[in-house]
């Protein structure tokens, strides 16, 4: 058999045999990769049509489902994990295209410094990064109170209301710096060419001119990349939730993957939980392609 | 090349041989007549250091040497029996075994008890845990303290062995209520009148900067956690009905109590704003640190007088909850013991409940009474006088009688999270007390239902 451009189409096993060496070398990954994640999923899908008892769980067809859509609980975690991506994500995003422009234009050993230093947060451990903020945020001696102190305004209880402690995780997250973002924007910076810039150059364009018509255009696929990671993170936000506030107070920080801790390790509905694991998937799976569809289109 | 695919076969078996002996069991082996030998696994967490140990990477010693030493004893007294300790910290003790039941990888004896904090009721029901009521004789049945035995029991069998009773007590800061020349109440007893003005005069500017440094009493409100709870039940106010079959935190006496203990903060100003949020550490090291030493007042479970006589050397002393309309003081207490998982070889079963015993026994319970801050399920360990020298945890002891546990709902764990979310909101102002427990009613009843 011939395709359109003439080269001999071969089975899968005639490829499988003449490069049986490279399958080799990815089968340890390969059965990592089934192990611990493909049949995890598989059976958390199956789990979630399920009543889970640990000997024999019971066909329980889509009460499940039908329980996370009833659920209170899990409307208001829905809303406050979307009121925490729609802004985490596009400030997370910007203000790394605007440090790694920033970074770019400096000296080769001031750029090395910035990089390590920015990224440090994104290898540090979140527990002591939040660990850290809940002292920031305390309300008799943290720093923020403190700052506020100065010009005369009355101290906050950060974490300790409902209309400030949400905001009070959102802002931690907002001065996190994004490291991966930071890094893959200026690797991406680095291979835009030279020729664009200085044709620009020629043409008069101001600093300015040149990074929002040349430098942001060409990041683009970056960006597409960097949008899609940064909301996955944003929709899965759990160690800030359960180290700063538990969910509370009241509600008030309550996200998916929190309640979904709770209805698997503390209830031992496993079964529910794996119902809202997959709503929680299918949402991210949409969101996603409705980003990539609109950023795609732009380019 | 052929060398290498060699090493990577070879290193292909190595993984799978490592997989596979990984999943083998350790059902151990037993023949007629013989004992039964093989392994038995155990969960603990850290527990206390022998005096002058420090070693370790923080400097607190081995906290497990207890039960490594009666591992030993054990295993040298049964030939062929291997018990391997995982040590597994309190904190991360209910996760870790909800992630083993699920896998159905449970150890074959953990330190929890049928509450519902790390196991609960269906699991019983599911068989996941073993009962224990034929290894015991009716006179060591009778050994135990009946709250004790009552929290291990259901449907009239015992699910563990119980080793331990703890109590929620008041902690005062004697140093502090002589800097503010306050009586602390006799005897540790006191009315809520006494309490509330205690608390409102033990809240002081010290250094005349305008600001205050101490304040009278302060707590927090957390899901799973019952500090404030006895303050709540003191005019006579329960959660739940006793049939478990309506929310009663909405009646008056409780209202009114949750209102009031809510109103130290908001009213008289006599705790801190933190009073009430989620921070249990922050709540201990204001009253307990040296460094801060901000509030005078605190309830806490038993482990906080062992901590303030070792880790925190502070002159206090235990007192009551206060006294309300019921006239009666009460407070919240908990059980702790050991729990066995599910076996299918009996003649394992009976050598598990052996160790089981083995590490419980009244004189265990004597050591850890001394050395661990709790107080004998047994009888017969309490009458070894373990608090001969220690009169705090004496003190404390006496509050036994005054203990109510809390109701035993199988979805006790979320109806403690409605109510206590609704409480957050009361103690942060959002709320009363009425329409934080209203809004309750509404979550807590679909629940009963």
């Amino acid at each position: 058999m011939k395709t359109s451009t003439g080269v001999k189409k071969h089975g899968t096993l005639f490829l499988i045999k003449k490069n049986y060496s490279a399958y080799l070398f990815l089968l340890p990954k390969l059965i990592l990769f089934i192990t611990f994640i493909a049949i995890p999923v598989v059976w958390a899908f199956i789990l979630s049509f399920q009543e889970y008892k640990v000997f024999g769980s019971v066909w329980a067809g889509l009460d499940n489902y039908k329980a996370v859509f009833e659920s209170e609980a899990f409307r208001k975690a829905l809303y406050n994990t979307a009121i925490y991506t729609v802004v985490t994500v596009p400030f997370n995003v910007v203000s790394a295209l605007v440090i790694a422009s920033l970074i770019h234009s400096v000296s080769r050993t001031a750029q090395n410094f910035f990089r390590a230093a920015f990224y440090l947060p994104t290898v540090a451990s979140m527990v002591i990064i939040a660990m850290v903020w809940r002292w920031m945020y305390n309300y008799e001696f943290g720093l923020f109170n403190y700052i506020i102190g100065w010009f005369g305004a009355d101290p906050i209880n950060w974490l300790g209301q409902t209309d400030s402690a949400l905001w009070a995780i959102i802002i931690m997250q907002c001065m996190i710096p994004f490291g991966v973002g930071i890094i893959l924007y200026l690797a991406s910076m680095g291979s835009i060419s030279e020729s664009l810039y200085e044709a620009a150059t020629i043409d008069g364009a101001s600093s300015f001119q040149k990074w929002a018509r040349i430098t942001i255009p060409m990041l683009k696929p970056s960006t597409l990349y960097l949008v899609l990671l940064s909301t996955i993170g944003s929709f899965q936000v759990f160690t800030q939730i359960i180290l700063m506030t538990g969910g509370g107070p009241g509600f008030a920080t309550e996200t998916i993957v929190h309640l979904i801790y709770k209805t698997g390790f503390r209830d031992f509905e496993f079964g529910l939980a794996a119902a809202q694991s997959v709503i929680l998937f299918g949402i991210i799976l949409i969101v996603s392609i409705f980003q990539f569809k609109v950023l795609q289109h732009d380019e | 090349m052929k060398g290498q695919f060699k090493l990577v076969y070879v290193l292909m078996l190595v993984m799978f041989a490592g997989i596979l002996s990984a999943c083998s069991d350790d059902a151990g082996s037993s023949n007629s007549g013989e004992e039964w030998t093989g392994k038995i696994t155990i969960w603990d967490g850290p527990r206390w250091a022998e005096e002058g140990d420090d070693s370790g990477e923080d400097g607190e010693g081995n906290k497990y040497f207890w039960l490594e030493e009666k591992i030993k004893e054990f295993e040298e007294s049964h030939e062929g029996v291997e018990i391997e300790l995982v040590q597994v910290p309190w904190a991360e003790m209910p996760d870790k075994l909800g992630v083993s039941i699920a896998g159905k990888s449970w150890p074959d004896i953990a330190p929890v008890d049928i509450s519902g904090s790390a196991v609960s009721i269906e699991h019983i029901e599911q068989g996941v845990i073993e009962s224990v009521d034929e290894f015991f004789t009716d006179d060591e049945m009778n050994d135990f303290y009946e709250n004790a035995r009552e929290a291990y029991t259901f449907d009239g069998e015992l699910y563990g062995i119980p080793n331990s009773i703890t109590v929620h007590s008041m902690l005062l800061n004697l140093d502090l209520f002589e800097e503010a020349g306050v009586e602390p109440p006799e005897n540790g007893e006191w009315t809520w009148n006494e309490f509330a003005d205690a608390a409102e005069k033990l809240t002081f500017d010290r250094d005349g900067d305008g600001e205050i440094d101490v304040y009278g009493f302060s707590t927090y409100i957390l899901p799973g956690y019952y500090e404030a709870w006895p303050f709540f039940y003191i005019n006579g106010g329960q959660p739940l009905s006793d049939d478990l079959s309506e929310f009663t935190f909405d009646d008056p006496a409780a209202v009114e109590a949750i209102q009031q203990l809510a109103d130290i903060k908001l009213e008289k100003e006599a705790a801190p704003v933190s009073m009430g949020g989620a921070d249990v550490g922050g709540t201990f090291q204001a009253w307990a640190s040296e460094e801060q030493r901000t509030v005078a007042m605190e309830p806490w479970a038993t482990w906080a007088i062992t901590s303030a006589q070792t880790a925190y050397p502070t002159n206090f002393m235990v007192a009551n909850y206060p006294t309300g309309e019921s006239g009666e003081p009460v407070t919240i207490g908990g059980v702790g013991g050991w729990t066995m998982f599910h076996q299918d070889n009996d003649a394992k079963k009976e050598v598990v409940a052996e160790f089981m015993k083995h590490i419980s026994s009244a004189e265990e319970q004597y050591v850890m009474s001394k050395e661990y801050g709790i107080f004998p399920a047994l009888k017969s360990a309490a009458d070894k006088d373990p608090f001969a020298d220690n009169p705090e945890m004496a003190r404390a002891q006496e509050m036994s009688s005054q203990v109510v546990m809390l109701p035993r709902h199988p979805e006790w764990k979320k109806i403690d999270e409605v109510i206590q979310r609704e409480l957050q909101l009361v103690f942060n102002g959002e709320k009363t007390a009425k329409d934080a427990m209203d809004a309750a009613k509404a979550g807590v009843q679909d629940l009963l239902e």
